[in-house]
């Protein structure tokens, strides 16, 4: 399988549905990224980070400096309140639009949609 | 603490700049190490790991600037809404505190609400008379073009004479000074026919007006060009003559109406509130095509200066002119062009600078109790700021919520004292004398709402960082560990509250000295000896319709017919003719010139001096009598008798006598020598506010009185209206009948305009006098309070009542007599202001000052009363158990 470019626009949703169960340091974000898509994305990690500074810039994330296991300084970051409300109103956005854009692709040759197992 | 200052906070702005980098830096770093080791683990040896973290990382230089701008980004906004959430918390905790403190907030918001208060209804009327007088764009550049006599004016009053016609043409087309020249002539019309006919004032204007104030008719059109040149009759009504006449309907255009015994067709309306300048408020009833051609009057302009010209320049330029214009003799100028800003022609014009001036007084006063005020709560709470600071609450945060929580005092003084500027403006206009009829358009503006505001915010600042300068002048601990105010701390507040109330019993004290000046010279123009004897006098004014009277002849056997009927009314004793109507004043414009004397050259210009036309019974009925001489032996014109007051025969021969002299006033070389017959008492007939020795020339009246007046001399209270009406009714019963007038209400109402000064500087004094007296009230209560432990230890001690006393009546009245001190040094320098109002009393008038000063000693003990009572009643044991 080749490597997929990132939609312009999902990887704000991608960061944020990484965060949805705990708060991580932008390497652990970037490191679940790829375990979730089995390395079938192509991102650079500094394109995460600024998609990472733009959520926090719009009050989706909030920082705080912890230590990792290892004892290092680093910047986790977790959901805020309208973070989390962005991410359920993004999610369920996506998924229409993802169903729409396969029912067309998926659509027969006179415009019938194709139905679900036929 | 941080001091202010922008240095400092521009480093502070780098210094967190800096740590966001270093953050970003930071994160990028830790990123690339641990992309590394989890490189390294999968085998990679650690040059060829990191290498490829730096590869996966992407652009390094061009994230990591984007990354610290978005940090940025986020800190400041960030810190904004921080911000915006405290001081909607300071807001709402300020209103709390103040809830919780409902006298003490009550009485400063009632102090400051009567400061600016005052403040506003006076600069409502500034700023509506003055401020805004001109209703035209660019007011900045307006201005009233006249003339005055080249020798100047040295009648006393205010006279300019309207420059001919045809020299404002001249100005029109080549003057270079302004963006615009527009002419305007006033006239005194008769709108409809006899006998229902109504007096208005027409004026009359070119089409361009409507450009240069850029106003429009509200209804129909503006005249054209062709209108102004062509006699056309053509009128447009005002808002008001609209609405009486037409009911304010639509259809009023193209109707007509009798204006001057002429029929006009009306082609619009013009919005009430449009005026050209005038002195007093002359409000047009209709507006008339200026025909500039044929117009043999004089006109008036205002005009639009451009920009950068200078009213001496321009001055200059339309001097210059004048002189081509053809209208003088070669080289000679016998009138200047006078250009004065619209708000020089305000009558009110000192009096209102000197009222400001005094709201101005008032306002400091009231701050300087709302600052004792502030200083009391302070003294109160400085526990509970050591509790917060101790908390953790910042020096800035408490800093800001003192300020925020004055500032919020203030704007509710601000709103309150709003409303009673409404109603302090609604009273003024309802006292206002009759003359001063530019009052009715004042109104609250945005001017005047911008500078309450204004106001408000400095008020509330400046107290809200000196409540927090004092506050933070005691270190935490020393305010937790004592309830009790420190020894130094109590004396340094002392100081200050000592300050605030000389500084209000000083302030008061120049204005009682100012106030009583003005009582005191309202008083002698009502008991000043005026001449004549204006009781018992009465005025008929004879204006009688050109049309039907259009001969002197005519005009003269009416009068007669009227004299003679009014002689032999009941309670009548004598009659008089008088050119000059009371209540107004009448001059010969030319150069002077008195035989045997070197004669003025041409050069030397003209000049106003006062005359008047009368009959021979005028002396005995004014009841002036004659000093020298005789009265009128031949009243011919032939004759060229004169009569010459008191004034003006000290003025010319102040050894020897007058009778016999003669004078003449010419004008362009032209008019006759005229003897001096006799000498009359100076009279001042228009009232004590005139003039009474300027210089007046009496000649002879012919039997026609147009514009004069018939002088009555009767028994005083008689009514005199009743039989005049029926006699003018008889002799002609299309004629209006006109007004009996008593000299006696116009002479009291030429001081009108003093009396209504004097009476809002007395209201403003008592004001300014009530705050300083709770000021000192409050400062003596407060240290009363403060000494009750002292004061029960002395009463132990033995210290009789008298001895109690006067620890608080003694500092009372030392800062008392501090202030009036210094008020009446200050009342020295203030009352020059005032010297222009004043009659009968020099400004250094000592008894003024003694009133100043006893009234304010007065006040003092009075409101020292209740803090003795208080010291008195402090009972030892509890005073000392106390604490």
């Amino acid at each position: 399988m080749s490597r997929l470019p990132v939609l312009k626009g999902t990887l704000d949703l991608l960061v944020l549905r990484a965060l949805n169960w705990t708060p991580m340091h932008g390497f652990e974000i970037v490191t679940w990224l790829e375990r979730a898509a089995n390395g079938t994305l192509d991102l650079e990690d500094s394109a995460l980070y600024q998609a990472v500074y733009r959520l926090e810039e719009r009050g989706h994330l909030e920082a705080e400096w912890g230590v990792t296991e290892n004892n290092r300084r680093a910047r986790y970051y977790k959901l805020t309140a309208s973070g989390r409300a962005y991410l359920r109103a993004e999610t369920k956005n996506w998924a229409q639009y993802a169903e729409t854009i396969t029912a067309v692709f998926s659509a027969s040759k006179d415009g019938e949609p194709a139905r679900a197992g036929a | 603490m941080i001091r202010f200052g922008i240095p400092r906070a521009f480093r502070l702005a780098l210094r967190r700049r800096d740590r966001w980098e270093r953050e970003v830096e930071d994160e990028i770093k830790l990123h690339l190490s641990l992309r590394a080791e989890q490189l390294a683990a999968r085998g990679a040896s650690p040059d060829e790991a990191y290498r490829e973290a730096v590869r996966r990382f992407g652009p390094l230089e061009e994230s990591r600037a984007r990354l610290v701008d978005a940090a940025t980004r986020r800190e400041q906004h960030m810190r904004r809404t921080e911000y915006v959430s405290d001081l909607r918390h300071d807001i709402a905790f300020a209103f709390r505190t103040l809830g919780r403190q409902k006298g003490w907030t009550a009485i400063t918001v009632a102090t400051l609400a009567l400061g600016i208060g005052a403040t506003t209804a006076v600069f409502s009327v500034v700023s509506s008379l003055l401020i805004h007088a001109t209703p035209y764009p660019d007011p900045d550049r307006v201005v009233i073009v006249e003339q005055q006599a080249s020798k100047g004016n040295n009648t006393g009053i205010h006279v300019s004479i309207l420059p001919p016609t045809p020299i404002v043409n001249a100005w029109r087309t080549q003057s270079h000074s302004f963006d615009a020249l527009e002419p305007y002539a006033f006239g005194n019309g008769s709108l409809g026919t006899e006998p229902q006919v109504a007096k208005v004032i027409t004026t009359s204007i070119l089409p361009s007006f409507a450009t240069f104030a850029q106003r429009n008719p509200i209804l129909g059109r503006m005249f054209t060009t062709e209108e102004t040149t062509g006699h056309a009759k053509v009128a447009l009504l005002s808002e008001s003559v609209w609405q009486s006449r037409f009911g304010g309907t639509h259809d009023a255009v193209g109707r007509t109406i009798v204006v001057n015994d002429s029929t006009y067709t009306v082609i619009g309306v013009m919005p009430g509130d449009l005026a050209v300048p005038s002195r007093g408020r002359v409000p047009t009833d209709i507006w008339l095509p200026l025909d500039t051609a044929n117009h043999n009057v004089g006109m008036r302009a205002v005009a639009r200066l451009r920009r950068g010209v200078t009213i001496a320049a321009a001055q200059r330029e339309l001097d210059t002119i004048a002189v081509r214009a053809n209208v003088y003799p070669a080289g000679q100028l016998p009138f200047v062009a006078e250009i004065e800003r619209p708000a020089e022609l305000v009558g009110f014009h000192d009096s209102l600078l000197l009222l400001m001036g005094t709201v101005a007084l008032v306002l400091l006063v009231a701050c300087a109790n709302v600052a004792h005020l502030m200083l009391t709560r302070a003294a109160t709470r400085t526990r509970e700021f050591a509790v917060r600071a101790a908390l953790g609450a910042g020096r800035m945060r408490i800093f800001r919520q003192l300020v925020v929580e004055s500032l919020v005092l203030a704007f509710g003084g601000a709103a309150v004292g709003l409303g009673v500027g409404w109603l302090g403006l609604k009273a003024m206009v309802a006292l206002r004398p009759a003359g001063l009829t530019e009052l009715d358009a004042a109104s609250l503006d945005t001017t005047t709402l911008l500078l309450t505001a204004a106001v408000a915010v400095v008020s509330g600042v400046a107290f809200g960082v000196a409540g927090a300068f004092q506050s933070s002048r005691r270190s935490t601990q020393d305010a937790l560990k004592t309830g009790a105010l420190s020894t130094s701390h109590s004396r340094r507040s002392d100081r200050v509250r000592s300050l605030l109330v000389v500084t209000e019993m000083a302030l008061s004290a120049t204005l009682i000295v100012g106030a009583t000046l003005l009582v005191r010279s309202v008083r002698n123009m009502q008991h000043t000896d005026l001449g004549f004897e204006p009781r018992g006098l009465y005025a008929v004014d004879i204006n009688l319709p050109a049309k039907r009277y259009s001969t002197p002849a005519a005009n003269a056997a009416f009068v007669q017919a009227l004299v003679s009927r009014i002689q032999t009314m009941p309670g009548v004793h004598s009659v008089a003719l008088s050119a000059v109507s009371p209540g107004s004043r009448s001059f010969s414009v030319g150069a002077f010139e008195i035989e045997g004397e070197p004669s003025p050259s041409a050069a030397q210009g003209t000049s106003f001096t006062d005359g008047n036309g009368i009959d021979n019974s005028y002396f005995a009925t004014m009841g002036i009598p004659l000093t020298e001489g005789t009265l009128f032996t031949d009243t011919t014109a032939a004759a060229n008798q004169v009569i010459v007051n008191a004034g003006f025969a000290h003025k010319h021969w102040p050894q020897g006598t007058a009778v016999g002299h003669r004078v003449r006033v010419s004008y362009q070389g032209k008019g006759d020598w005229q003897t001096i017959v006799g000498v009359a008492r100076d009279a001042s007939t228009n009232g004590p506010g005139a003039e009474s020795t300027a210089p007046l020339l009496y000649g002879p009246i012919g039997g026609s009185v147009g514009g004069g007046s018939i002088m009555i001399r009767a028994e005083p209270g008689t009514d005199l209206s009743t039989p005049v009406h029926a006699v003018v009714r008889s002799l002609d019963p299309l004629l209006t009948p006109p007004t009996v007038r008593s000299v006696e209400t116009i002479v009291a109402a030429s001081i009108a305009g003093p009396r209504f000064t004097m009476l809002l500087l007395s209201v403003f004094t008592m004001l300014a006098l009530l705050l300083a007296a709770i000021g000192l009230y409050g400062v003596m209560a407060y240290s009363v309070i403060q000494r009750t432990r002292e004061i029960g230890i002395r009463v132990a001690l033995g210290a009789q009542r008298p001895a109690i006393a006067r620890i608080v009546m003694l500092r009372g009245l030392a800062l008392t007599l501090g202030g009036a001190a210094l008020g009446l040094v200050g009342a020295y320098w203030a009352t020059r202001l005032l010297s222009k109002l004043l009659y009968g009393v020099t400004t250094l008038d000592a008894a003024s000052f003694s009133v100043g000063a006893a009234v304010l000693v007065v006040v003092a003990v009075a409101a020292c009363l209740v803090p003795t009572r208080r010291a008195l009643a402090v009972d030892p044991i509890l005073a000392i158990r106390a604490d």
